[in-house]
């Protein structure tokens, strides 16, 4: 069991298609999410509310402070999008941590999805905000030349956070199997708990990232 | 002359790898460490800031550590998927 086994395998093939442990995580948990908010939001009330709607409350209170603190004011438009990232990728990266499940994240492939779609919701609410065609011109501002160095930071972004999960996720993975290999006892569990901080971390980190980047796309001072 | 150039190639690839990290790591630390020196500064002198400055704190070290990630996956390329080893029969 070398250090090839931390990245993605296969595991089977639908219709010529090769599945990847790491899509299948993602089913998954994509799966308990929908089961859990099926099943929490049946006895939603106003007055007398349950225990588990105070904790999602609470969740959501907890993203709408940090566009608070990240940017000065709210967007309330973007907080379920937020909600939905931080949940997911917190999941992803705490999976790994569970007896035999791997976390989706420790995939380039995840991970770069990961940031396409938030580029993409960059884009989405800068265009909610000012007008699609302004948006699509926002590579030109604010002088033509500015055109490169547009090009370069939007590719650099993406880029840097697809790579910065990744990594994170992948050295903890090849640091445990590494250290479980050499002191297979109680060692590990230190290192379990890294690898669980800094998953919780990076999901924060991704979803702060995310909101600066909407921010400085929608443009809020002009 | 096949078996010198290939013991060459891995052994450079060794050398370079261990440095390269070396260095990741030291600046990564010390400018992580620096960042924080300052920041329990000023919250120990202005104790009303310091929930904000706490918040702020673990964003930036995360994002100071992912340069050092950075490093850290170039390194595992060059070791595990290294593209000029088939030419030398790895």
């Amino acid at each position: 069991m070398g250090i090839e086994s931390a990245f993605p395998q296969v595991l089977w093939t639908i219709g010529g298609v090769p599945i990847k442990d790491s899509v299948f995580f993602t089913w998954l948990i994509i799966a308990v999410l929908l089961v859990f908010s099926a099943l929490a939001f049946r006895k939603f009330s106003a007055e007398k509310p349950a225990t588990w709607q105070l904790a999602i409350e609470y969740g959501i209170e907890y993203v709408e402070s940090l566009i608070t603190d990240t940017i000065g004011r709210t967007l309330p438009q973007t907080v379920p999008y937020l909600a939905t990232m931080l949940l997911y990728i917190g999941l992803a990266n705490i999976l790994g941590l569970f007896p035999a499940m791997r976390s989706p994240t420790r995939d380039i492939n995840t991970t770069a999805a990961l940031s396409i779609v938030s580029f993409i919701s960059t884009q989405y609410y800068g265009a909610q905000h000012r007008g699609i065609k302004k948006q699509f011109l926002s590579v030109f501002e604010p002088v033509a030349l500015m055109f490169p160095l547009n090009l370069i930071s939007i590719i650099s972004r993406v880029m840097s956070m697809a790579l910065r999960l990744f990594g994170n996720v992948i050295a903890g993975e090849i640091v445990g199997l590494t250290i479980f290999s050499l002191v297979p006892v109680f060692v590990p569990l230190v290192f379990y708990l890294l690898s669980m901080i800094t998953g919780l971390l990076q999901a924060l980190v991704f979803t702060v990232l995310t909101i600066a980047f909407i921010a400085d796309a929608m443009k809020l001072d002009e | 002359m096949q078996p010198e150039l290939a013991l060459q190639f891995a052994n450079v690839t060794t050398i370079v790898v261990g440095a390269a990290i070396v260095l990741g790591t030291i600046t990564a630390a010390i400018m992580e460490g620096r960042a924080v020196n300052r920041a329990f500064d000023n919250m120990a002198r202005q104790p009303s800031v310091a929930d904000r400055i706490r918040g702020l704190i673990f964003v930036t070290l995360a994002l100071l550590e992912s340069t050092a990630i950075y490093v850290l996956l170039i390194c595992l390329i060059l070791l595990f998927a290294n593209p000029f080893a088939g030419a030398f029969g790895f």
